[in-house]
């Protein structure tokens, strides 16, 4: 397990999301190597970790940045966190691609534009990615069950539904659901406050 | 449900893994901006992003970075948005062929068509997906614009019998495929098709069938083409 530590953050505090976008905004193709070379890792990191195939991680990487390119316009820089949305866009785009993949799109129809609205970045730290963070979930996550681990794991990596997650495990659905509502709940008392401003 | 009935679902929701009714209840909890609702899924969202701090961390290749930057540049070569202009240049390129090769015949329905087929492509929040770059043996480009309509260009599409047609589908993010008209293709496997009008609700994906003459009011053959709207 990574953590990035000292060099990512030393990498992402680099540059003011401010200035980004506005470089964005402006359509600013040195705006797009500032935010590759702050996010770029990261991004093709966590893609990586769930599709599991170089070549296919660079073209939703690729994706990936352009989204953000293309809705640049609607994202407010003054008050919402570029780089949560980037990853978040990030790994969405992943899991889409396994879930298209294992032709589990419609039973799993995932509302991209949803989940990557930007207003849901609003008032959210922009320096989420660092090691302070990465301490505290991880020790969070080894307080978690076995059972509630692995229901993470299934959701973060590999965007099974509880449905299938159930069918996995050889579980019945509600204790699926009651692990993954446990694992959530205490992951949001141990971590989430620490995450919003 | 109410804000306090799904509170416990925002974790789940930001995941991608919450499912009926919760998902959609949430969405639409969203979608109006619920004050309760929006700052808890902001919250779940930013747990999860914080999750990317324990992913293994990768290193891309270096060329990357080159291909990300040249994406955007202009004049880059082999760049994405490169990729993009040539589409859909073709597409006007093929609507106007349309138009001039049938002037005569037909000159305003085919004007009419290239106007509305240029009004999507002009449409700055139009949808547009590239389609069988990989599994689907046709390829082609999709353009869905929710308040001009949905332009589709295809080729190497299968031969069918002269009793049968293409017909487009959209499909919604929940409920059955709306049909979305139906079209033929030309001698060369390629198929150029405007459905003018709005797109009704919210369009996840687009497919293509193959059906009776006169179209089906749901499909009756597995798609040949089914193209997901990720919103690219």
């Amino acid at each position: 397990m990574i953590l990035t530590g000292l060099l990512l953050a030393l990498e992402m505090s680099g540059q003011d999301d401010r200035t980004l976008i506005r470089g964005l905004q402006r359509k600013d193709s040195a705006a797009m190597a500032g935010l590759y070379d702050r996010f770029g890792r990261t991004a093709y990191s966590v893609i990586f970790s769930i599709v599991r195939d170089g070549a296919v991680a660079e073209d939703l990487v690729q994706e990936t940045f352009l989204r953000v390119w293309n809705r640049a316009q609607t994202f407010d820089g003054e008050r919402a966190a570029l780089g949560p949305w980037l990853l978040a866009i990030a790994r969405n785009r992943a899991i889409d691609h396994v879930r298209s993949a294992g032709a589990r799109m419609e039973k799993n129809a995932f509302e991209l534009d949803a989940h990557e609205h930007p207003s849901l970045f609003v008032d959210m730290e922009r320096d989420l990615v660092n090691s302070d963070h990465a301490r505290v979930i991880q020790k969070a996550l080894a307080k978690l069950s076995e059972n509630q681990r692995q229901v993470i794991h299934l959701a973060y990596y590999e965007g099974l539904s509880q449905s299938e997650m159930a069918e996995r495990m050889g579980q019945p659905l509600g204790t699926v659901k009651s692990w993954v509502r446990g694992a959530l709940k205490f992951l949001r008392e141990e971590i989430g406050e620490a995450l919003t401003v | 449900m109410t804000c306090e009935e799904l509170r416990d679902e925002y974790g789940a929701w930001a995941l991608g893994i919450a499912e009926d009714p919760e998902r959609t209840e949430i969405a639409e909890h969203l979608a109006r901006q619920c004050p309760v609702c929006v700052p808890g899924v902001r919250s779940a969202m930013a747990m999860v992003t914080a999750m990317s701090n324990i992913v293994p961390s990768v290193e891309p290749p270096q060329y990357l970075r080159d291909r990300v930057i040249g994406m955007v540049k202009r004049g880059g070569k082999k760049s994405f948005v490169g990729f993009l202009l040539p589409w859909a240049a073709c597409a006007a390129m093929a609507i106007a062929l349309v138009v001039i090769a049938l002037p005569s015949r037909s000159k305003n329905p085919d004007t009419a068509k290239l106007t509305e087929a240029l009004s999507i492509l002009n449409d700055p929040t139009a949808k547009q997906v590239t389609f069988g770059e990989t599994a689907q043996p046709s390829r082609g480009r999709v353009f869905v614009s929710g308040g001009k309509g949905v332009l589709f260009i295809g080729a190497s599409l299968p031969k069918i019998a002269p009793n049968k047609t293409f017909e487009l589908w959209v499909i919604p993010a929940k409920g059955n495929p709306v049909p979305a008209g139906t079209f033929q293709g030309e001698a060369d496997a390629t198929a150029v098709y405007v459905r003018p009008g709005p797109v009704q609700g919210d369009a996840a994906a687009v497919a293509v069938t193959v059906e009776p003459e006169g179209g089906s009011p749901q499909p009756t053959t597995t798609p040949f083409i089914v193209i997901k709207l990720n919103g690219a």
